[in-house]
């Protein structure tokens, strides 16, 4: 008996919790149409009505697959590049003293200098071409995914090291028993950070030199002054990233994680 | 010989191997207008005599974009902390707004400048509007944070010893808060900043942000790079000067070690602070 | 010094199906100038009675009556951790709870610094300062107000048998000079032995199932026979508790 009142005391709270979270929806939705009826112009706050409509023709006339496909074809060359590079750098930074002071301004000033520096200069350097944004997404991710790395090298346990050299272990079980295990969140950290940065990058410098893209479509309609194409196209960007962040990187961590978990306990 | 493996020496040596790397760069790169080292050096050393093809000198146009900033800031945290505290507090304000906090940490701040730009018109409105929706989500969240985590076992101490509310608000609330307030700073500045320059770009006609896309506008090579530089430079004084030493300040009671972290000295988010 | 009343006092904590039950119906007075010891196992609610003694915690039933000549009692509570404001040095820990904070309570305060020899930390953080001398500024702290109840739970329970036996001689001589009513929360029966003049036990469900004086003189050798001899014999009664418990 007592289980089951627990049960409904957990499904009335579970009930509430909702209620709440939908409450929040509704008055977001609710204000925003007020707005737009009542406040100011339809054109300066567009219901979400005409925003819905406009995606479903975004999606419908195949815009959609054009423009996502040449962002993300920008993300996945720059990324995997920025990716091996930090990495790389992250496990220099994070053993040896000397290379983090060779290397920590540079990736502190990429980390905190906008965005924007970087999509200029690299239209500067490599003009209206697909490289731009490719050369910004490598500066600006590889930054983040060093950062990542260097905390998972600071995070692993000096002792568990000297250990496998006092056994006499070689480096190769040393990185694979010790480093790997430790370092596997981080990398993947280090993957959903990088890759979100870059998605931002990406689409920024798109909207300064593209030819397509998501940015591009964004800076059309921002020239057009179409408000509802606009955030049309920013929460299709919206929906999409999180897709990507929530449902294939984060489940792909899950996976490998799921290793990390058997390997700890053997 | 031993000298060349100081840190000092790495640091030296990285900003020797960049400019060494940039001459030559010149010319293998596929275009003649990344300037040389020199040219940008001599156009760095221009501006900062106020001798400048550009309407403002950069003296003016930093000192305004940092005006724009702060102001924004101001507000980010004056909208902020009520509503962190509130959503820290109490569940049912955690369901209602957690969601949009956490969209409006994942909104590229490239969105909030057009928006702005889109609503305001140029001037300094929608800079300020967009540094403060950039930085209102990491304000909301880490003071939320914060107020989770305010120790329990110090106020039960102080309800023993009968402190009243104002001493145990100034010395053991706002302290323990103190971090996350500090991590909210830190991230929502760093976006704030980012976006500051982007709605300078598209919604202003004054600021650094507007000046470096006038470089761009003007084909003028050693302007983009110069005033990159520029921004470079204000990064690491903000990261490393102001926000070390206030760091070391803030925190000069944590034992040793903790506080000189290089980068994240804040409690959350830190890695959230992953925006363009 | 306070005299404590506690009358049909009951504690349940909701959340339970039935609620659980830290305190059952117990009553009991302390006089003035005792020193008064609460064993019993863990989970018995001791810790809750201290709570509920300090304000920290309300009580379900029942009363509870602290007054120094018909005031309210001024209360220190040094608990099983130090609790110390990290950010703030040790001096301005014990300025914290000082009712004013006047130079006579800054004076005062670094007198019972001195006291538990730490006299030379006063400016320095907590942090800075280890485990035991951390309980230490504890001490200092509930002795500073000049309580006239003192409250302690396991104070030394987590520290080394070193320092918590030197911990105890310091709050012996601390007691022997001050005579504060002190209600000490223990499980470790030799150091109830050791340092009380009344012991009450409790056991699992928050039962008081005894009361014992305990009529040795001061200071006790835990070596003596006499102490060996009430130890073994709390020990067994602590035990036969165990075994109800179980
Ligand atoms: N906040 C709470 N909510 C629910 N139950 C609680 C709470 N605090 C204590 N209890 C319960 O009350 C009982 C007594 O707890 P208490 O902390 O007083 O024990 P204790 O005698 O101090 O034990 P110990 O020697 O381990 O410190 C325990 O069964 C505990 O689970
Ligand atoms: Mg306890």
């Amino acid at each position: 008996m007592s289980r089951a009142r627990t049960l409904v005391r957990d499904t009335g709270e579970r009930w509430r919790r909702w209620a709440w979270r939908l409450a929040g929806y509704a008055v977001f939705l609710g204000a925003w149409q007020g707005v737009s009826t009542f406040l100011v112009e339809g054109f300066v706050v567009p219901p979400p009505r005409a925003i819905l409509t406009e995606m479903g023709g975004i999606v419908a006339s195949g815009q959609v697959w054009i423009h996502f496909g040449a962002t993300l074809r920008t993300i996945a060359i720059g990324f995997a590049v920025a990716y091996a590079l930090g990495a790389a750098a992250g496990m220099l930074m994070g053993r040896s003293r000397w290379w983090e002071a060779f290397l920590s301004d540079w990736v502190l000033a990429t980390l905190t200098t906008p965005g924007l520096i970087f999509a200029l200069v690299a239209a500067m350097i490599f003009g209206l071409g697909p490289a731009g944004p490719v050369a910004a997404v490598i500066v600006t991710s590889f930054s983040y995914v060093a950062v990542n790395v260097v905390e998972g090298v600071k995070a692993v346990p000096h002792e568990l090291v000297d250990m496998a050299r006092a056994f006499g272990r070689g480096p190769a079980p040393v990185v694979r028993h010790i480093y790997l295990p430790f370092l596997a969140p981080y990398l993947f950290t280090a993957v959903r950070y990088g890759f979100s940065i870059a998605w931002k990058i990406a689409t920024l410098s798109e909207v300064i030199v593209g030819t397509a893209g998501i940015g591009f479509m964004m800076r059309q309609k921002f020239q057009e002054f179409s408000m509802t194409g606009f955030l049309a196209w920013v929460l299709l960007f919206f929906a999409f990233a999180l897709f990507l962040e929530r449902v294939v990187v984060q489940r792909g961590m899950r996976r490998v994680l799921r290793w990390r978990v058997t390997a700890a306990v053997r | 010989m031993a000298w060349v493996r100081s840190p000092r020496a790495a640091r030296l040596l990285s900003w020797g191997c960049f400019l060494a790397a940039w001459q030559v760069a010149v010319p293998l790169l596929p275009t003649d207008l990344l300037p040389t080292p020199s040219a940008v050096a001599a156009f760095m050393v221009a501006e900062l005599r106020r001798d400048t093809l550009a309407p403002h000198t950069v003296y003016a146009s930093f000192g305004l974009s940092f005006q724009r900033l702060g102001v924004g800031l101001f507000l980010a945290f004056a909208a902020g902390v009520p509503l962190g505290l509130l959503m820290g507090l109490r569940r049912w304000a955690e369901d209602f707004l957690h969601d949009f906090a956490v969209a409006g940490l994942a909104m590229p701040s490239l969105a909030w400048a057009l928006v702005a730009g889109m609503w305001f018109g140029f001037g300094d409105l929608a800079p300020v509007v967009t540094v403060t929706l950039a930085a209102v989500p990491f304000v909301v969240i880490n003071v939320a944070e914060g107020a989770r985590n305010v120790p329990a076992d110090l106020l039960q101490m102080s309800t023993a010893y009968r402190v009243g509310r104002t001493a145990v608000i100034r010395h053991v609330i706002l302290p323990a808060l103190m971090p996350f307030f500090f991590a909210a700073l830190r991230y929502g500045l760093a976006n704030a900043w980012k976006g500051l320059v982007l709605a300078e770009v598209w919604a202003s006609t004054e600021g650094a942000g507007w000046v470096i896309k006038f470089w761009y506008d003007a084909h003028r090579s050693q302007g983009i790079v110069g005033y990159a530089l520029f921004f470079v430079l204000v990064a690491l004084l903000i990261e490393r000067v102001v926000f070390g030493r206030l760091s070391r300040w803030v925190f000069r009671w944590r034992p040793a070690r903790q506080h000189d972290s290089p980068d994240g000295a804040g409690p959350v988010t830190a890695g959230a602070s992953g925006r363009a | 010094m306070a005299g404590v009343r506690v009358r049909e006092l009951r504690k349940e904590f909701p959340g339970g199906d039935p609620p659980v039950v830290a305190i059952e119906d117990i009553s009991f007075t302390v006089d003035g100038q005792e020193f008064v010891s609460v064993v019993g196992p863990s989970g018995c609610g001791k810790s809750t009675l201290l709570n509920i003694l300090s304000g920290i915690d309300t009580a379900t039933r029942g009363q509870v009556d602290i007054t120094q000549n018909g005031r309210p009692a001024r209360l220190g509570y040094v608990f099983q951790s130090a609790r110390l404001l990290p950010w703030r040095s040790v001096l301005d820990n014990l300025l914290f709870v000082q009712p004013a904070r006047g130079p006579a309570d800054r004076e005062r305060c670094r007198r019972y610094l001195d006291m538990v020899r730490l006299g030379h930390t006063a400016g320095q953080y907590p942090g800075q300062l280890s485990g035991g001398m951390q309980q230490r500024v504890g001490i200092a702290r509930a002795f500073s107000i000049e309580p006239d109840l003192l409250l302690m739970d396991e104070p030394f329970s987590h520290l080394d048998a070193i320092t918590a036996r030197s911990l105890r001689r310091e709050l012996h001589d601390l007691w022997q000079e001050t005579r504060k009513t002190v209600l000490f929360v223990t499980h470790d029966v030799s150091e109830a032995v050791e340092l009380s003049t009344r012991i009450l036990m409790l056991a699992p469900g928050g039962r008081l199932v005894a009361d014992l004086p305990v009529r040795l003189p001061f200071p006790r050798d835990p070596a003596a026979d006499e102490v060996a001899l009430a130890r073994a014999d709390l020990l067994r009664r602590f035990e036969s508790l165990d075994l109800l418990a179980g």
